[in-house]
């Protein structure tokens, strides 16, 4: 920290106020968000906010480019054993810590046994069946896998990857202190309220699909908590905050006005979905299942809250993850249909003196609960009595889990707007194979096909085997697409504010952003 | 002194001892399993979530669990967030300045308008002034102040832009203040007037008057003086209340201190946090009433021995 | 609230009150009268509710979305198009439910607590006030969140919430009547002529201890509204589609620029509710206790 500070007042700064020309002292740069991060520990949370956080105190080891595909970063190069079971990097020369020490493989060692270690990593399982870590040395490390894991490169490239520097042993890590190799170092956290970082003078960008190749050009990047998107909006235009989600029933003034820019995120990996409680009725029919997707219309309900702003998806994994492809996904797709509804409803016995009685999952935020009394509205017309329950993310999680697992509960069975953003179809492998992020859904068959997809790498063979997962999960309306982007995807950005750009699966990225004037 | 002090102080720890009963068994008031609907989240094995009912001691006895939890709160370990994985204590204690800063402006706001209001009210006793001040005060106290922070906001924040929105310094803290204050004005008011008006009907303030002393002279030193007495033993009260206001006010405006955290809590149902949150509005709340009482007797002597 | 306390003190005039014409006597009063002309507009409006609202309180795109105050929707329609009239009119009905159902709740059960308390004495009458007042400091919000957090969230649950945390309240307005009852003549003489347990309690201390339950109770109605709004406007109370006041508040907050007669009408609503029984509280307090009518 204290390292930090003394640069920032040296040459560095000097130099970067005079080429701009302005005289100006240190550029900060305010970003507001609805909420704040959970945990600066990369191990320790998985909300988009927190991971949002991590990017800019982080770096990983590979780095997506604009499409999506993960090439080199902090390891410029790479080897997978013939086996497909060892994986060797070599690491950048030079790479320094915000504390100073040098980045090298004992830190990759580090943070890969500390996801496995005592408290392991809420998303544990997405660094693959790894066994082993080894330091040949001190810039080239082995990691060893116990079966083929066809989703272990991306994952590099994603935030749960970040790297975390083997001096972050004190308790306070993830709270107060927080030392990565990322563009931005940590100054402070007031939680619930704004987290201040300044720029890392020594950071080199070896991958991120930004033009800038070393430091950041502003000094500070304060990231605040404003949940009311009608104050963020005032904040934005007072000058108080330069970028921010916007209210989206201001989305369209604000663009015919032109006062501030509208910047809308794509390649998020985001993906809404239906899902159900299949462990006992009504859900455990697939009739009732597709009865709810017949009867709920996606694209009329993301226009009217969304105002365009977000594409009606059709498959299980979102558009820029590997395997989505719209045409292939409609085939198999639930269009709008009423009548269609109805009838497999009374099939099932169900009619207007009867009908289908059952709670709605939504978590909170982003608008979703207007969604959800839209598509309560329309399931109302076809005889499908949803009550609403909105809950926190986490909450979320956990009562679906419990509900999956309560096949015994008298009261009617559940469905829920479930959300994931992913870069890779491994997500399908983590929620759907046995026994389940959510103990939900799972048979045999489905499991060989997900285990396929998983060891098979090849990409033109991987493709097919993930193509026939999501032909099976929309077919027995296991995991139905609603739409994507779904959350924290638009931004409103202040004119002055240049350079600024997200890259894909919603990771801002702000080495590039200059403020004018 | 010392001994009234030492019983007050007593009776707050009780309050709070009554508290951490509370708190562990809140947590087995919630039906299912608590692990489970705490820690079962994604990815997690039920190994995990047995290693962790280890860790907290929820396999134990309840009694062993509660020693436990005293045991630890000895130790100031109030445990840690399920969100994010921090310690509560710290959480609550970075989060609780804004809350302190949010519930003392307001109590200051409230108690000059409301006294003067009530005590105009009582001096113009029947007139209109007494009528308009109380009819502003029913008002007053029937406005949900959710509303009318949602009103000032709109007013002042966003169509007159007078005050900033995002920002974290003291002219944030002018609209939540504003808003508790008032509408527990309203509420002080009423009082002062009922506990003025006997004050003035008593014999010493007819006496004072008959001896010519100039009218305000005797109100102030007199009047106001007995009359603060019964007000001063509420403001622990009120206290307690615009912690309480303070809860949703701060949700309205965004003000960053444990209320907030509270509600954010519950829709997370982060139970540590729920369970340090009460613990500690408790203990807040239980110690300002101690400091209330004590300032109580000094304002009138004869308190003391009774 | 705390004033209501003082009629504890005089029950004897609440008697003599009630024999004398209660309503002639509330109805002689400005706040009686106007109180009891909003509770009683309240009532209509939520039994006539099906007749008088213009159009259904949940059928979305009941006119375009958005739209402010106009002769077809005197109160402008919401982001999903329904007419916010409506939805005020069916919100009176869950209004008068939360207030019934909460005070229902702490009423019942701290007129039995206080009623214990007050005539066991003793040990068990100390304990059970302590902690009624130990509960009382906590203040009604942290019980309610807490038994929220319990049960989960939702506007019934919200309901039950407000009458557990008001329940300290009533049962020691209850608990000071009784004790003030316990030193009176009447009541010692009973007790020596050997009056059993629930005669004293259910014909001596109970109906003492009515007329004051009903100038609080009505007076805790309006608490009972402003609490359940404001759980309802942090989400922790009433789901989507229902039009409780509190809640559509909640989801006007986005739109507050937009469209603020959301947040206006709404608002109204409850600070006009909240004044009906504020002032209908008032009112009979007044009636059942003349003393107070001279102020």
């Amino acid at each position: 920290m204290r390292t930090t500070r003394k640069r920032i007042l040296g040459p560095a700064l000097v130099a970067a106020t005079l080429a701009s020309g302005h005289g100006v002292a240190a550029q900060e740069l305010v970003w507001a968000r609805y909420g704040d991060a959970d945990s600066l520990d990369p191990h320790r949370a998985t909300s988009t906010l927190s991971m949002q956080v991590w990017d800019q105190i982080y770096d990983t080891l590979l780095a997506f480019d604009m499409e999506g595909t993960p090439g080199p970063n902090m390891a410029t190069s790479w080897e997978v054993s013939e086996d497909g079971l060892e994986y060797t990097f070599a690491l950048a020369d030079g790479i320094l810590c915000h504390d100073g020490t040098p980045f090298d493989a004992n830190d990759v060692k580090f943070t890969i046994d500390r996801a496995f270690g005592d408290n392991p990593s809420l998303t544990r399982t997405s660094w693959g069946p790894i066994t082993g870590v080894e330091v040949l040395d001190p810039l080239s490390v082995k990691v060893t896998m116990s079966s083929k894991f066809g989703a272990f490169l991306p994952f590099l490239a994603d935030s749960f990857s970040s790297m975390v520097c083997d001096t972050n042993t004190a308790d306070t890590f993830g709270s107060s202190t927080a030392i990565g190799t990322g563009p931005f170092s940590l100054v402070e956290w007031v939680k619930g309220d704004q987290i201040v970082l300044a720029k890392n003078p020594e950071f080199t960008n070896l991958g991120d699909p930004v033009d800038n190749p070393g430091a950041p050009y502003i000094d500070t990047l304060i990231i605040r908590t404003v949940p009311e998107p009608q104050t963020r909006l005032a904040a934005l235009r007072t000058g108080e905050v330069h970028i921010a989600e916007p209210p989206f029933d201001d989305v369209p003034a604000i663009q015919q006005s032109g006062d501030l820019d509208i910047i809308v995120a794509e390649n998020t990996g985001q993906d809404v979905f239906w899902e159900f409680t299949v462990s006992r009725p009504p859900f455990d029919d697939i009739r009732a299942r597709q009865a709810v997707a017949y009867g709920t219309d996606p694209q009329m309900a993301i226009d009217i809250i969304y105002s365009g702003l977000t594409n009606r998806e059709w498959c299980p994994v979102a558009r820029g993850v590997f395997g989505n492809d719209q045409e292939f996904c409609e085939q198999y797709g639930y269009p709008y249909d009423p009548d269609k509804a109805m009838e497999l409803l009374a099939e099932m016995g169900y009619g207007p003196d009867n009908p289908l009685e059952t709670t709605m999952f939504v978590w909170t935020g982003g608008n979703r609960h207007k969604l959800a009394e839209i598509f309560q509205a329309q399931l109302a017309q076809v005889g499908i009595n949803a009550a609403i329950e909105i809950m926190d993310i986490g909450t979320m999680n956990a009562r679906v889990k419990e509900q999956n697992e309560s096949p015994d509960d008298p009261s009617p069975g559940t469905f829920d707007m479930m959300t994931w953003s992913w870069y890779d179809p491994d997500i399908l492998y983590q929620l759907w194979h046995s026994p389940g992020a959510y103990s939900g859904f799972q048979n045999a068959e489905l499991d060989a096909m997900l285990e396929e997809t998983r060891t098979t790498i090849e990409p033109g063979a991987r493709l097919e085997k993930v193509q026939a997962v999501i032909k099976y999960l929309m077919e027995n309306a296991v995991h139905v697409g609603l739409y994507s982007p779904g959350w924290e995807w638009v931004f409103a950005v202040r004119p002055e504010v240049e350079g600024f750009k997200i890259g894909p699966f919603l990771h801002p990225i702000f080495t590039d952003v200059k403020i004018e004037g | 002194m010392a001994r009234f002090i030492a019983q007050r102080l007593l009776a707050a720890l009780v309050t709070i001892w009554i508290a951490t009963i509370a708190v562990t068994l809140l947590i087995h008031l919630v039906p299912g399993d608590p692990v489970r609907i705490m820690y079962g989240s994604f990815q997690t094995t039920p190994e995990q979530l047995e290693e962790i009912r280890q860790r907290l001691g929820l396999d134990q006895p309840i009694w062993k669990q509660y020693l436990y939890y005293l045991g630890r709160l000895a130790q100031g370990d109030l445990g840690r967030s399920i969100v994010g994985d921090q310690p509560v204590a710290d959480i609550l204690l970075t989060r609780f300045p804004a809350t302190l800063a949010l519930t003392l402006t307001s109590l200051v706001i409230a108690v000059v308008v409301g006294m003067s209001l009530g005590f105009l009210a009582a001096y113009k006793r029947g007139t209109w002034v007494d009528a308009g001040a109380m009819v502003l005060a029913v008002i007053g106290v029937s406005m949900p102040h959710f509303w009318l922070g949602l009103l000032l906001l709109f007013l002042f924040a966003l169509q007159l832009g007078w005050l900033p929105v995002a920002g974290g310094d003291w002219k944030s803290l002018i609209l939540p203040a504003l808003t508790l204050g008032l509408a527990n004005a309203a509420v002080l008011a009423r009082m002062t007037r009922s506990a003025m008006i006997d004050i003035f009907d008593q014999d010493f303030v007819r006496t004072a008057r008959a001896k010519g002393l100039p009218r305000a002279v005797v109100l102030y030193r007199h009047a106001l003086r007995s009359g603060l007495v019964p007000i001063v033993s509420m403001l622990g009260l009120q206290f307690a209340y615009l912690m309480g206001g303070a809860i949703v006010v701060e949700n309205v405006f965004a003000w960053n201190g444990v209320g907030r955290l509270a509600i954010q809590a519950v829709f997370a149902r982060d139970y540590p946090l729920i369970q340090g949150f009460i613990l500690f509005f408790a203990t807040v709340v239980a110690l300002a009433s101690v400091i209330v009482d004590v300032a109580y007797a000094f304002l009138d002597p004869r308190i003391r021995y009774s | 609230m705390t004033d209501t306390v003082t009629l504890a003190a005089h029950p004897e005039d609440a008697a003599s009150a009630r024999k004398t014409g209660f309503f002639r006597a509330l109805l002689s009063s400005p706040t009686g009268i106007i109180g009891l002309a909003i509770v009683g507009l309240l009532l209509i409006v939520a039994l006539a509710a099906p007749l008088l609202a213009p159009h259904d309180p949940l059928r979305m795109a009941a006119g375009p979305r958005l739209q402010p105050p106009s002769w077809q929707h005197w109160m402008g329609t919401d982001d999903f198009g329904r007419d916010v009239l409506s939805r005020i009119i069916y919100g009176a009905q869950l209004t008068l439910q939360i207030g019934a159902i909460a005070v229902g709740i702490s009423l019942t059960s701290g007129l039995f607590l206080g009623l214990v308390a007050g005539y066991a004495s003793g040990w068990a009458e100390k304990v059970l006030m302590r902690l009624v007042d130990v509960l009382f400091s906590f203040t009604e919000i942290v019980i309610a969140l807490a038994c929220l957090a319990i049960f989960g969230v939702g506007l019934t649950n919200a309901m039950i919430a407000i009458g557990i945390a008001s329940i300290p309240f009533y049962a020691r307005v209850t608990h000071s009547v009784v004790l003030v009852e316990k030193n009176k003549p009447y009541f010692e003489a009973a007790v020596a002529a050997g009056a059993g347990h629930g005669r004293l309690i259910f014909r001596h201390l109970l109906p003492n201890v009515v007329p004051t339950l009903i100038v609080v109770g009505t007076l805790g109605v309006s608490t009972a509204v402003l609490a359940a709004a404001g759980l309802s406007f942090l989400g922790l109370g009433a789901q989507p589609p229902q039009p409780e006041w509190g809640f559509m508040l909640s989801s006007s907050r986005d739109l507050i620029s937009r469209a603020p007669w959301m947040m206006i009408f709404p608002g109204l609503a409850i600070a006009f509710t909240v004044l009906g029984f504020n002032l209908l509280g008032d009112g009979v307090r007044e009636a059942l206790d003349p003393r107070q009518r001279q102020r």
